[in-house]
């Protein structure tokens, strides 16, 4: 079991500024060989797995939760990566908390639902933790991590200390549905489908704006495409259940694409 | 033939625009209401060229001919020869308007007239004149030299030529054009809105600090600049006024609803980097 040296009275429940790499968390966890499991869903898990793995990491890719039994005693940490909170996560996470021992971290996708209302009624509530899992951003060097009011400090300290050891940084947010980049960047591309919808501007017009006009990484349409139509109103759905409040209203022709799940282009 | 450009309004947009047009070889005529105005403009292009020359991005040769191509204009009647005239006076409606009645007048009859405005309709302004279809918006980005983009904007009235004519004419002047409807925001003050917005409502709920805001935007979403860094460099008096205004034409849609921590930046007389204050402090050496 790992042991983490404490740092003196950081709240896990309030967002705290950390800095990058200063405190010398790690070096216990080097040593001990991590076995990270992975179920979820499969655009996620392929984008964990091959970041996992690129870092040397061993990860398990859970086909079922039968195999889990083989496992269990090897795992030291296990990721959650179903987006939208449907019956299976429930299953799956109910699953991993019967199976895995009180000290291994559960980190859950916690965009469409907080950590909070995922984890309360399970098993040791304090090993589970949020993160802001969310198509094509694992590629970049920051994650976002929330803890849930149960959280303990151990647990935050061992999966940022986690992901520490991959060289990525992490920010610590309020547990609260879509945290923060996903829940930004799916605004974005609503408007971007709002002003397509509304014939302001082609499709291709509105991505070349956004790239070359306000230094965008992607035209918000073409990144909607990147991550799944159907992601992105799993989370303004989630938002405006949430908040009940009008500007997360969903674009009617954003809808019709994540059913029909293709890219809808204008008459050029 | 070259094309020849005139400038109505030499604050910062319009001498941006005179910049790249002298550059890209155009003669420009430079007019503002006021004289000093356009000689502080012409020696702020002086300055922004030779700094382009020192980091070898233009010739000296090339600053000198861009130099000459740029006319000091003290009467407005000097523009009647301009196959274009970009107008980027003050964000006005009533003064924006009473100009373009005025280059209706003096203009070639073939002449596009083309407004800057940000948050304007464009509609509005050509109607002042007898030929809409020959206004358009060519909403230009600060500072100009170094934003590609240009939104060509279509008025109700503006022809398919003149749509064409001011595309090809940002193309000449070495800009990315897009083509968008004359709505509040056109392209990319619309689209980015919850880029601010979305932001300005996480921090009023203390999911986290704006500094982490700003760090997560850049470091998991791979933006160049966050959100408050970018409000404090727009200043939070222009992105309040930009919101506020796509808010009203929007008839009170509640997704555009602009965010009261920004209010009270503005209240509060802080902001941002031009007056060393804002979402940061920029006053520490
Ligand atoms: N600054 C920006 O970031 C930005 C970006 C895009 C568009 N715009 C738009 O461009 C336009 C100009 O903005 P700016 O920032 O360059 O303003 P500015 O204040 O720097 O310059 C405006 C100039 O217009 C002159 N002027 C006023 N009334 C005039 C008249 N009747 N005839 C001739 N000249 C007159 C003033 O003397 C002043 O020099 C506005 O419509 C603004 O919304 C600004």
């Amino acid at each position: 079991m790992k042991k983490q040296i404490k740092n003196k009275k950081t709240k896990v429940t309030a967002a705290v500024r950390e800095k990058p790499k200063a405190q010398p968390v790690k070096s216990k966890p080097a040593e001990v060989k991590q076995l990270i499991c992975l179920l979820g869903d499969e655009q996620l898990v392929k984008e964990y797995s091959a970041a996992l793995q690129e870092k040397g990491i061993a990860v398990q890719e859970l086909q079922n939760l039968a195999s889990l039994k083989n496992s269990v005693k090897k795992i030291t940490a296990a990721f959650e990566l179903t987006l939208t909170a449907n019956e299976q996560k429930k299953k799956n996470l109910l699953a991993l908390s019967e199976a895995l021992p009180a000290n291994v971290p559960i980190i859950s996708c916690a965009v469409t639902e907080t950590i909070l209302s995922q984890s309360h009624l399970l098993k040791h509530p304090e090993r589970f933790i949020g993160i802001a899992a969310f198509p094509t951003l694992f590629a970049n060097p920051l994650v976002e991590l929330a803890p849930s009011l149960h959280t303990s400090k151990e647990i935050a300290d061992n999966v940022k200390a986690l992901f520490d050891s991959l060289k990525k940084e992490t920010a610590m947010v309020q547990d609260s549905v879509g945290m923060v980049m996903p829940r930004i960047l799916c605004q974005i591309i609503n408007e971007a489908l709002f002003t397509s919808q509304n014939d302001v501007a082609s499709p291709n017009d509105i991505d070349e704006a956004m790239k070359h006009g306000a230094n965008y990484p992607h035209g918000p349409i073409a990144w909607g495409e990147m991550i799944g139509f159907a992601n992105v109103v799993a989370v303004l759905d989630a938002l405006y259940n949430n908040h009940h409040e009008e500007r997360y209203r969903v674009a009617p022709l954003l809808r019709q694409m994540a059913i029909a799940g293709v890219f809808w282009r204008t008459k050029e | 033939m070259a094309i020849s450009i005139g400038i109505v309004g030499a604050g910062t947009m319009g001498a941006g625009i005179a910049h790249i047009a002298a550059l890209n070889k155009f003669t420009v005529s430079l007019y503002d209401i006021n004289d000093e105005v356009i000689r502080r403009s012409v020696e702020k292009i002086n300055f922004e060229m030779k700094r382009s020359v020192d980091k070898n991005k233009i010739s000296d040769d090339d600053m000198k001919q861009a130099l000459t191509r740029i006319k000091k204009r003290t009467n407005i009647n000097d523009l009647d020869t301009c196959d274009i005239i970009f107008e980027a006076v003050l964000e006005d409606i009533k003064v924006k308007k009473d100009l373009f009645k005025k280059l209706d007048q003096i203009a070639h009859h073939t002449a596009i007239l083309a407004t800057n405005t940000s948050t304007l309709s464009v509609t509005s302004i050509a109607a002042a004149t007898k030929k809409p279809e020959r206004v358009v918006g060519m909403h230009f980005f600060n500072p100009v030299h170094e934003i590609q983009l240009v939104e060509i904007v279509k008025g109700e009235r503006t022809s398919d030529e003149t749509m064409k004519s001011a595309a090809a004419i940002a193309e000449q002047l070495g800009k990315k054009a897009v083509q968008t409807k004359d709505t509040p925001g056109y392209i990319v003050n619309r689209v980015s809105h919850p880029f601010y917005n979305e932001a300005l409502k996480i921090l009023g709920e203390n999911a986290t600090t704006l500094e982490e805001i700003d760090r997560i935007v850049k470091k998991s979403g791979g933006f160049k600049m966050g959100p408050f860094e970018l409000m404090d460099l727009t200043g939070n008096d222009v992105s309040l006024s930009v919101a506020e205004s796509i808010y009203e034409q929007m008839y009170h849609d509640p997704r555009f609803q602009p965010s009261r921590i920004q209010k009270q930046m503005v209240e509060a007389g802080m902001f941002g980097k031009k007056n060393k204050l804002g979402f940061y402090n920029y006053e520490e050496k």
